[in-house]
């Protein structure tokens, strides 16, 4: 297994330019079977930082950051690592591993801010990210040549609040148009709570024609689609966070596909829907894309379906719960939370281990894999 | 892997931070227990069934006197409620118990429409074994009571149908208050935090950091949807979204709150101020004397505050002290919260 000092070691001796940044393979070749994941944590209300920590749950790599941060973005190949800056963001910062070094920051164009997600395509000339026009409240998606930043096409998201995207294959895009209408001026203020109209698009990214587009029904029209995960059988899975009253009895998490006009609501026992307090943190397949998890920080703790025949599993307590990745071991899930734990859990055959806890520091929203 | 509802295993932490030793949270938590919640749900309990026994006095009996006994039964009730209000944990938790206490803010009027509609129908429906552990929270407790009591639209001093709703009612709603009073007798608040296997598991440091998360919450609560929403703080006012506002009880609600503020931060042995001034004695102070000056500016505020009679600019001007009181209150707690070492909502109370 590589230490971390000799991570520091190959990574000091891999220096290089943006277009020259080693492959995440170079940088780990002592260790193929390193596992590297990356997500933003925090120390207290003032030091923050992107790391990337290992299997161990040690972090071998970190640099810190003006303030919290919501989602990492992983190049595919090069050991290029990005960090989006929280709604209204107003930059993404990327990193290259070997150098420590941090080699661009993005800004978005004029009366636009970034969500807090963005994503690579899966050759790695492109970042894609979902912005908001703040005059108009329009959500945009832009693709952007790397490393320049450029924007070489622009699409509308056809909604408000395009809060995640993930790539269903190299030519359509899905996208959760979470329907907030806010404004920089008023920080996360909503501005639309009573015309609020979420939903997914599937979007063609040759000409952005609309190729699907599922809501909810008018009454849950405050049930905003927020974070997406897709597996390799083109099903898509949605978390919810609700802006109406705590005691509405609400769905929380969806199924969609590009062919299939209405979404498909998961069941959850009452009691465990109750707990998550209307609120969906991450969503995320298993490697063999028949398990879902959804986490719920409010809740805390993080609830699984068999995806085939929708059947709800149970949930796995942890306080404080946003992070959720898939491992390469099929069923299993990693989970980080806002306390400090890193977890490894299979829903399937009911064992969860404790990695590492770090106990003064807090692993922030998001949480993501990179493939060596 | 566990299944809700679970209840904890034990598995005490090895650690805990700054001057505080393992096992001494045990300190606040039982007095916050035993002295807030259990004796608030008792007292609770115990006004509720007087206002049960003044519901049937009044349709046994129906006039204004007896109207008016059933309505001084309903404040006290709704001012025991106040005491316990602020957590959102535990027995309570089941089958909506919390929301159906209070249903409010009742923004779209669902309670008045709900009770017309059961007013309508069939009483029967009403004695039908689950009718209400499956009918809506809006006519479960005391916004439902309040609205039968207070509003024009119902008059139970006339109309038997009326009176009988207010009798079921109030009849599920004393049910309800004595099943979570006798929860709470018969068990601790460790048995309501779940289990985190093989973490390193404190139930009672949980248990703890769950009550200081709804204290905080409330608080929040009370600054914003109690006091500065009805008022138009900052923005419009609708004095009818004021808590209890028909029953005329928005100010000493909050006047409740405030003084059970005092309460939790001092009972117990070590208490959480007691705690707290281990760890920064100057900053335990001025917590200790925030919340004295909530109550006391609390009272200062006019009995007709949220009445029709003052201008908005008026009432702003009067809150304004106890806003900024509150304000820093929320911000004495938090950083006390730190301090003593949990770690409340980062992912939870933040997230996007």
């Amino acid at each position: 297994m590589l230490s971390r000092r000799s991570f520091l070691a190959i990574s000091s001796a891999l220096s290089g330019a943006v277009m020259t940044a080693p492959s995440w393979a170079t940088l780990t070749q002592q260790d193929a079977s390193k596992k590297l994941y990356a997500s933003a944590y925090s120390l207290n209300q003032q030091e923050h930082f992107f790391g990337l920590f290992d299997d161990k749950g040690d972090i071998v790599w970190s640099s810190q950051l003006l303030d919290r941060a919501h989602a990492p973005v992983v190049h595919p190949s090069q050991s290029i690592v990005g960090i989006v800056a929280r709604r209204p963001g107003f930059f993404m910062d990327f990193f290259d591993v070997s150098t420590h070094k941090r080699i661009i920051r993005i800004e978005p164009s004029k009366e636009y801010h970034f969500y807090g997600h963005a994503l690579f395509t899966s050759d790695g000339n492109h970042l894609i990210t979902q912005e908001n026009h703040y005059p108009s409240g329009q959500g945009k998606i832009f693709v952007r040549e790397w490393p320049s930043g450029h924007v070489i096409k622009s699409f509308s998201s056809n909604g408000i609040g395009p809060h995640e995207s993930v790539l269903l294959n190299d030519q359509v895009l899905v996208i959760a148009n979470g329907g907030l209408k806010t404004h920089p001026d008023n920080d996360r203020k909503i501005l639309n709570l009573e015309t609020m109209k979420p939903n997914v698009t599937y979007l063609s990214l040759k000409d952005g024609t609309i190729l699907n587009q599922s809501s909810n029904s008018g009454e849950l029209h405050q049930l905003s689609i927020r974070h997406l995960d897709v597996n390799q059988h083109g099903r898509v899975a949605l978390g919810f966070q609700y802006q109406g009253e705590m005691w509405d009895q609400v769905p929380l998490v969806a199924l969609s596909r590009i062919d299939q006009p209405e979404l498909e609501y998961l069941p959850i026992p009452e009691e465990v829907r109750v707990r998550f307090k209307q609120y969906c943190g991450s969503v995320c397949f298993d490697s063999s894309g028949e398990i879902l998890a959804i986490s719920t920080p409010r809740g805390g703790l993080v609830a699984y379906w068999h995806v085939d025949s929708k059947t709800f599993l149970g949930i796995e307590n942890c306080r404080d719960v946003c992070g959720l990745v898939a491992t390469d071991k099929p069923h299993e899930f990693l989970l980080t939370s806002g306390i400090g734990s890193q977890l490894k859990n299979n829903p399937v055959q009911n064992v969860s281990k404790l990695i590492k806890k770090h106990p003064k520091l807090h692993w922030d929203n998001h949480l993501r894999q990179i493939n060596t | 892997m566990k299944y809700f509802p679970k209840l904890i295993a034990l598995a005490i932490s090895a650690s805990t931070p700054l001057l505080v030793s393992a096992g001494q949270w045990e300190g606040p938590l039982n007095g916050i227990v035993n002295n807030v919640v259990k004796q608030g749900y008792e007292s609770y309990a115990s006004s509720s069934k007087t206002l049960l026994e003044r519901t049937n006095t009044l349709c046994a009996s129906p006039s204004q006197a007896t109207l008016h006994d059933a309505q001084e039964a309903f404040q006290a009730n709704a001012l025991d409620w106040q005491q316990v209000q602020w957590l959102n944990f535990g027995p309570v938790t089941y089958f909506m118990r919390y929301y159906a206490f209070e249903y409010w803010p009742d923004k779209k009027g669902v309670t008045q429409r709900q009770l017309r509609t059961l007013v309508q129908g069939d009483p029967a429906v009403m004695d039908a074994p689950k009718f209400w552990t499956s009918a809506s929270i809006a006519v479960r407790g005391l916004t439902a009571i309040e609205s039968l009591l207070y509003h024009p639209d119902f008059e139970p001093v006339k109309s038997a149908e009326h009176c009988r709703l207010l009798e079921k009612v109030t009849d599920h709603h004393l049910e309800s208050s004595v099943a979570v009073a006798k929860q709470w007798q018969n068990g601790k608040a460790q048995d309501w935090v779940f289990d985190e296997e093989g973490t390193g598991f404190d139930p009672e440091k949980v248990a703890l950091e769950l009550f200081l998360q709804q204290w905080i919450e409330h608080m929040s609560a009370v600054k914003d949807a109690k006091l500065e929403t009805p008022i138009g703080y900052n923005g419009r006012e609708n004095l009818k979204l004021a808590e209890f506002y028909r029953s005329d009880l928005s100010l000493k609600a909050i006047q409740k709150n405030l003084q059970s503020y005092r309460e939790i931060y001092h009972l117990g042995s070590p208490s959480l101020y007691e705690l707290a001034k281990q760890t920064n004695p100057a900053l335990a102070d001025q917590f200790d004397e925030q919340l004295t000056q909530n109550i006391k500016l609390a009272l200062q505020l006019p009995s007709d505050f949220f009445h029709t009679n003052h201008t908005q600019e008026e009432r702003i001007s009067l809150a304004k002290p106890l806003v900024k009181s509150i304000s820093n209150s929320q911000s004495y707690l938090s950083s006390m919260v730190t301090q003593l070492g949990f770690q409340i909502g980062f992912n939870s109370r933040d997230g996007d």
